[in-house]
């Protein structure tokens, strides 16, 4: 300090201490985070996992698991909200008509990869539903091919989809193939061995709505009893 | 006396507050109890504290960074969040009480475990893969997404773990991976 000879010297040096007393807090804040005691080394942790039991691992949760305490309540203020709302509430049926009249919201095409995230679809569900699929075409196929409709059919509507869906993926990555007869409006499929690398293509859109189903459906067990008769 | 009513009248605030769910999550940040308890809500809740400990109870203060402080500032307890908690731990025979099956506990203290020795971070892919050495998928996807939905994890979009606020405030997770780092495994059944 009694070297100082210009102004200038004297900011340079407090700055330097400034940013020096910043480093010391943030050390001394990393080393409290390391001193908590939850740093701990991951791939023990992971081995020792793996070695112990259920009841182990039950067990030392338990030791370190104390539950928290806490009520719901109904209190006389908000049961008489509660009247209230439903007092001025109107009509199902005068909602309903309402909700017609308004606009249908445009519809959306999801991806899997946004309904695994939606965690409507599991990806290794999805992955293992491809492929018995992939192999249940190649056996039906082996002697031509197959109607599309008669191959994605189900019981259920929520399975057809899935089949139609399914298909659709092993189609697009080019391990199978559409025959479409716009003449005699027929759509056949048909495995195409090996995966085929698509340049360009188009996309064929088909439509799976739930009364064109039930109407398949129906067509189908009226055919399958005329059969049996 | 009076002096004695207004501080019965807090105690009785104060239990309704922590004990009365009425958010999204349980307990009470410090600036409601400073709101409705005032600026010495801490003696209150002190005292609370003394009366909940005969019910083998305890107040539990949370802090928004998730880690210990010694000597919080008013700062830091404003924005901590209050529960009430058991004072001890569940023993095993009281484990039927938390209506949990034994493998769903292993499930979450082996995923807590891996996820605090990453720092409170994990991909969800990680924890399943560690999981699945043990647990069906099934289970494991069901499991997981249930801890998700009561607070002991939290998931972003992109698919990372962490600790959730629930852990926070009822698990010692430097006992359960002290416990779990420092045990001996089972002998292997022949």
């Amino acid at each position: 300090m009694p070297q100082w000879k210009l102004l200038d010297e004297l900011l340079m040096d407090a700055e330097a201490l400034k940013e020096l007393s910043l480093m010391v807090k943030l050390q001394s804040d990393w080393v409290k985070r390391r001193a908590s005691g939850l740093f701990i080394d991951p791939f023990l942790v992971e081995v020792k996992i793996k070695l112990l039991g259920k009841e182990a691992l039950a067990s030392a949760l338990l030791a370190a698991w104390r539950p928290l305490i806490a009520a719901e309540q109904l209190t006389p203020k908000r049961l008489s909200e509660a009247l209230e709302y439903w007092r001025v509430l109107l009509p199902l049926s005068q909602r309903m008509k309402e909700l017609e009249a308004a606009q249908f919201p445009e519809e959306k095409t999801l991806s899997v990869s946004e309904l695994i995230k939606l965690k409507f679809l599991s990806e290794r569900a999805f992955n293992e539903e491809v492929r018995k699929l992939q192999e249940e075409l190649a056996e039906a196929s082996e002697g031509g091919p197959v109607d599309y409709w008669k191959f994605v059919m189900r019981e259920t509507y929520e399975e057809t989809l899935l089949r139609a869906y399914a298909l659709s993926f092993i189609i697009s990555n080019g391990y199978a193939n559409l025959i479409i007869n716009p003449v005699e409006e027929t759509i056949l499929i048909e495995t195409a061995g090996k995966q085929v690398q698509r340049k360009g293509g188009k996309s064929v859109p088909i439509s799976i709505n739930y009364e064109k189903w039930m109407a398949m459906r129906n067509l189908k067990n009226r055919t399958e009893g005329i059969k049996n008769e | 006396m009076s002096e004695d009513v207004t501080i019965s009248r807090k105690l009785k605030k104060a239990a309704q507050l922590l004990l009365f769910q009425h958010h999204r999550l349980p307990g009470a940040k410090g600036w409601e109890l400073r709101k409705v308890l005032g600026k010495d809500y801490m003696k209150v809740i002190k005292l609370l504290e003394r009366r909940l400990e005969e019910l083998g109870l305890e107040i539990k203060i949370v802090y928004e960074d998730g880690l210990d402080h010694q000597t919080p500032t008013d700062e830091d307890l404003d924005q901590a969040r209050f529960y009430v908690i058991c004072k001890s731990p569940l023993q095993i025979g009281e484990a039927s009480l938390s209506g949990w099956r034994i493998d769903t506990l292993a499930v979450l203290a082996a995923a807590l475990a891996y996820i605090t020795s990453k720092q409170g971070r994990a991909t969800r892919r990680e924890v399943e893969d560690l999981l699945r050495e043990k647990f069906p998928d099934w289970k494991v996807d069901q499991d997981l997404n249930r801890f998700i939905r009561r607070g002991y994890l939290d998931e972003d979009e992109e698919g990372n773990l962490y600790i959730g606020w629930r852990t926070r405030a009822e698990i010692d997770r430097k006992t359960l991976v002290s416990i779990i780092a420092g045990s001996s495994p089972q002998p292997q059944q022949p």
